[in-house]
């Protein structure tokens, strides 16, 4: 499945009938699309529908059992560091030392991802994640909604041109949800491609420009949103997972 | 081969920022080695054996067996949060991360030796001042060798949810050759032998100080992913 027409210029992801089973189950099977640069897709999908392991797989984190994906025009499976510096990764995991502070937390991440002037950069990036009162307290007395963006700001402190991120306003209250979205929304006007996994329909119809919903690890939809209503959609989503048990 | 460096100084500066918060790692390991010197001193009698025959076993027990607790440790850090989901989603060799790992392995357990070691002088009425640089160097290459592949099965077993357990039964097999050449050399040490006297034995701990750094760097990459 292709998101937009084809072009000339290399698409941001691709893939073409990856697999991945864990022994007798399979979490992927037989995907294939691709997400054009500048683009934002959403995924919708029941838990266990194999979002998370999609994601691994194009992170570079799990190898596909069979098939092939190019992020930014890298080989997956060849755990490139230059595909590394062109992605960032949002999962369930903040990947943050509780202990350190934001300040030392990110300029260690910066110093891993070789960026120029490491302290100037964590600096800055714990001043956009709006957390320079607590600069200096350690991480595990943080707030679900500060440990959010400040894990954005250690997924995009290297500026990544493709960002995954794997169910990102789970636990997140309204205040912190509607600032995670601004956020998104300015890192897919700067030209970054997007990746969203989410079970929040208003919000990933809100913020992605086209969707797809994952059940038992293929994609059962795919297309461009233009203005989907989430009343309808929701009920077309229902029927999907629930292969027409409902309504 | 600067942004290689940089990559593990970074990893040792930021252990050691988390040790210098935290305090947990050093002092489990230092009151660990603590307590196996002091059982080791209830359990043998010195008035029929000699202190420097039985003492250098003692001290190597102490050392190893504290070791292997600074080695989960050390992983478990790594683990808490997903830190090594993000290690390796940056663009560092893994290579570097085995490195800064094995140094700051290194670094506290050193740390740990220079405070057990006065501690192993008191209890075992030992004077190991005139034999310690002699010692110094036997000490680095049996705790390089015991780092070395202490942290390969460290980031092995931190999959692991029989880690605790898996650690030791893996490490301590392969520590085998090492640990007997260093307390025989440490027992030689002790009894005035010169280092001269000992090459063979320290031949061999440098071969497998090589072995398992050379087997770390081959096999980290698919260690470390999945």
């Amino acid at each position: 499945m292709t998101l937009s027409p084809s072009s000339t210029v290399e698409p941001a992801i691709e893939v073409k009938n990856i697999c991945k089973s864990f022994g007798f189950r399979r979490a992927v099977s037989n995907l294939s699309f691709e997400v054009q640069r500048g683009e934002f897709l959403t995924i919708f999908g029941a838990n266990g529908a194999g979002k998370t392991t999609l994601l691994n797989i194009l992170s570079g984190r799990t190898r596909p059992s069979s098939g092939t994906a190019k992020v930014a025009g890298f080989d997956v499976t060849e755990a490139n560091p230059k595909m590394r510096k062109e992605i960032g990764v949002i999962s369930h995991a903040t990947c943050l030392y509780p202990d350190l502070s934001p300040l030392e937390n990110l300029e260690f991440y910066a110093k891993m991802y070789g960026l120029d002037r490491p302290e100037e950069c964590a600096e800055k990036a714990v001043e956009g994640a709006g957390l320079k009162k607590r600069r200096h307290d350690p991480v595990r007395t943080f707030s679900r909604g500060m440990l959010q963006r400040l894990t954005i700001a250690r997924a995009t402190l290297h500026q990544p041109s493709i960002l995954f991120l794997d169910e990102p306003f789970t636990g997140l209250d309204p205040l912190a949800s509607g600032a995670l979205k601004d956020y998104l929304r300015s890192l897919h006007t700067d030209q970054r491609t997007l990746l969203m996994t989410t079970h929040d329909i208003s919000c990933g119809l809100e913020m992605g420009d086209h969707i797809a919903v994952q059940i038992d690890g293929r994609f059962a939809l795919m297309e461009p949103n233009n203005g989907l209503d989430p009343v309808a959609f929701e009920s077309r989503y229902m029927n999907l997972i629930t292969g027409g048990k409902e309504g | 081969m600067r942004e290689y460096l940089n990559q593990i100084i970074a990893i040792v500066r930021k252990d050691f920022l988390t040790e210098m918060k935290t305090r947990e790692l050093f002092s489990s390991m230092f009151v660990f080695a603590v307590l196996v010197i002091i059982i080791f001193i209830f359990t043998v009698d010195l008035s029929i054996t000699r202190s420097n025959e039985v003492g250098p076993g003692v001290m190597w027990v102490a050392i190893f067996f504290s070791g292997a607790i600074g080695l989960n440790r050390s992983f478990m850090l790594e683990k808490e949060n997903g830190c090594m989901q993000g290690l390796l989603l940056t663009p560092a060799d893994r290579t570097a991360i085995y490195f800064g790992k094995l140094i700051s392995n290194l670094g506290f357990l050193t740390l740990m030796e220079a405070f057990i070691l006065p501690v192993f002088m008191v209890f075992f009425n030992i004077d190991l001042l005139p034999h310690f640089f002699p010692l110094l160097l036997v000490i680095f290459l049996g705790t390089l060798g015991f780092c070395a592949i202490g942290t390969l099965l460290a980031s092995l077993a931190a999959n692991l949810k029989t880690r605790d357990i898996m650690l030791p039964i893996l490490l301590y097999p392969l520590m085998v050759p090492i640990a007997i050449a260093s307390v025989r050399m440490t027992g030689k040490i002790l009894a005035g032998e010169p280092l001269s006297e000992m090459l063979n034995w320290m031949g061999l701990v440098l071969c497998f100080d090589i072995i398992f750094i050379g087997t770390a760097v081959m096999t980290i990459d698919h260690i470390l992913e999945e």
